[in-house]
């Protein structure tokens, strides 16, 4: 069963529009990664499914109800931001102490236990966090909430590279133990790829990619060789990525659409054939030009 | 992983109970408020004087209206307090929708209203242990002011009606201001010019009139009724206007 689906979901902001006609279906029991440049649309998303805002058009339902203004929808969902509200008043202990009151399936000792390992102080409060701390603490809130869909967005934020690895770590184990649905929104997709089984690729408010992490990292292949023997071969298919090196070399990156016959022959032509790293493919995806920023700099 | 279903009552009264926790800096500065008007309040309300020959008599009245007064003002500033993002977008971490969000504040509100309504009605009391230890030679309580049980009720009644009126305007103006950054600037406006409108053409407008139609009912009952029912107006309004309003950082 579909925990989210959306069809033709557009949200617009004054003229800009932040979600563009933007349909997709989320399996229940998924860890899925939601990638995408600056801009593209991914918090407006999670917060529409998580009923913070209400789409201008389209249609959306979470656990098969309207998101916006529906406890059932809040009770079962824990969305993660940088921004995270917290009662100022209350310290750590006290506002773990609230979200066991209105969580259900909250586990208190996991809380305890990341609590004491990530060595926060009972007594602080939320604003008295640096930005690392507080992007720990709404991790340690995010898991230890256990809701049916939860929601991260870009959990990682200033912290630190041993916090960011137990993070995905304490995620990956907890998923385990616990199956539910996970959405994870990211800029580092090379540190959370081994963890995600789909990932949704958001461009400019639309979906461009929604597939599974090993159909991605087949999906294309990079060509490097002599720039003519390369070009011979790339002419009819979808150019993602082009790269001039130097001496007559080119690096091209296309669709993954060869026969192994065919492959067969471009080695035989000379030319290296190269897997894609996902998170590379994702940022050659959504650049504007092919070249990339080179393009900028090379006004020839 | 299974849903789990929740109703209304429930997440309203856990709302409840967490927001009197969380909200308790508003009743610190209650009893910050009451302690300054008290002062005031030793200034009397009114003094009488008259003289002749060897004797020069001076009448000071003291009342707790200035705690009263106070009171008000600060459940209407409170009201728009717990409006404002910081408080507002706290209930989204939580399990919430704007209804339950909207009735817990309601039901805080009252609370702080009970507090607030009876501790400045009972403050009339330190006044008078303080007037006749440190102020007057002579403590005269006048037959009108010797109180029985049914006069506390009904006057501490009447103050917190006053103090929840007060801040359900709050409410809903915060709720406005919410809306629309443009009413921070206008309500303010209209309110004053109002008043000073009708200080200029010197009769009593529409301010006073609204003034007059809640302060100056003689009758209890009636008073309790012009009360719930504008009570449950400014509510209904601010339910209705904050129910579409979406959550924004």
């Amino acid at each position: 069963m579909s925990v989210i689906e959306c069809k033709g979901l557009t949200k617009a902001f004054g003229g800009t529009k932040a979600l563009d006609n933007f349909s997709c279906k989320i399996e229940g029991n998924t860890i899925t990664g939601l990638i995408g440049r600056n801009g593209a649309g991914k918090t407006t998303l999670l917060k529409i499914i998580a009923g913070y805002l209400q789409q201008t058009t389209g249609e959306i339902t979470v656990f098969s109800e309207r998101p916006f203004n529906d406890l059932t929808v809040s009770a079962n969902v824990i969305f993660v931001h940088d921004q995270l509200n917290l009662p100022t008043a209350l310290n750590l202990k006290e506002i773990l102490d609230v979200m066991a009151s209105f969580y259900q399936n909250w586990d208190r000792e996991l809380a305890q236990r990341l609590f004491d390992y990530f060595s926060l102080h009972p007594m602080q409060y939320y604003n008295g966090l640096s930005k690392g701390m507080k992007s720990t603490f709404n991790m340690i809130v995010g898991l230890a909430a256990r809701t049916p869909l939860t929601l991260f967005d870009e959990p990682t934020t200033g912290m630190d590279a041993a916090v960011r690895k137990d993070f995905y770590r304490a995620l990956l184990k907890d998923y385990i133990a616990y199956p539910r649905t996970i959405i994870l929104s990211s800029h580092h997709l090379d540190e959370i790829e081994d963890l995600l089984e789909d990932i949704l690729l958001m461009q400019r408010g639309q979906m461009l990619l929604h597939m599974s992490v090993t159909d991605l990292k087949e999906w294309a292949v990079g060509l490097e060789g002599r720039t003519v023997a390369v070009k011979e071969w790339t002419k009819n298919r979808e150019v993602i990525f082009s790269k001039n090196g130097g001496l007559d070399q080119t690096y091209v990156v296309v669709r993954n659409d060869f026969t192994a016959a065919e492959l067969q022959k471009v080695k035989l032509a000379g030319i290296k054939t190269l897997p894609v790293s996902s998170s590379d493919l994702c940022v050659y995806l959504t650049s504007k030009t092919k070249g990339g920023i080179d393009d900028v700099f090379n006004k020839g | 992983m299974s849903l789990t279903k929740v109703s209304l009552a429930e997440v309203v009264k856990k709302q409840y109970i967490y927001k009197l926790h969380a909200y308790t800096q508003v009743f610190l500065s209650l009893i910050i408020l009451q302690v300054i008007a008290i002062l005031f309040s030793l200034n009397g309300s009114g003094m009488m004087g008259s003289g002749g020959g060897m004797i020069d008599l001076e009448v000071h009245y003291y009342s707790a209206d200035i705690v009263v007064a106070f009171t008000m003002l600060w459940g209407f500033i409170t009201a728009i307090l717990i409006t404002t993002k910081a408080y507002r977008n706290d209930d989204f971490i939580l399990v919430t929708n704007r209804i339950s969000s909207n009735l817990s504040n309601v039901l805080f509100l009252l609370t702080a209203s009970l507090i607030g309504g009876i501790t400045a009605n009972l403050s009339s009391f330190l006044l008078k242990i303080i007037i006749s230890i440190f102020k007057s030679d002579f403590y005269i309580d006048s037959p009108a002011d010797i109180v029985t049980v049914m006069d506390l009720f009904v006057g501490s009644g009447a103050t917190v009606l006053y103090i929840f009126l007060f801040s359900a305007l709050g409410y809903l103006v915060g709720i406005l201001v919410q809306l629309n950054r443009v009413f921070a600037v206008v309500l303010p406006v209209v309110f004053v010019g109002g008043l000073i409108l009708d200080g200029m053409r010197g009769d009593a407008g529409v301010i006073a009139a609204v003034f007059k139609f809640f302060f100056a009912e003689s009758s209890f009952t009636l008073f309790l009724i012009k009360g719930i029912c504008t009570l449950v107006l400014l509510f209904l309004a601010a339910f209705g206007l904050s129910n579409r309003m979406e959550v924004k950082p």
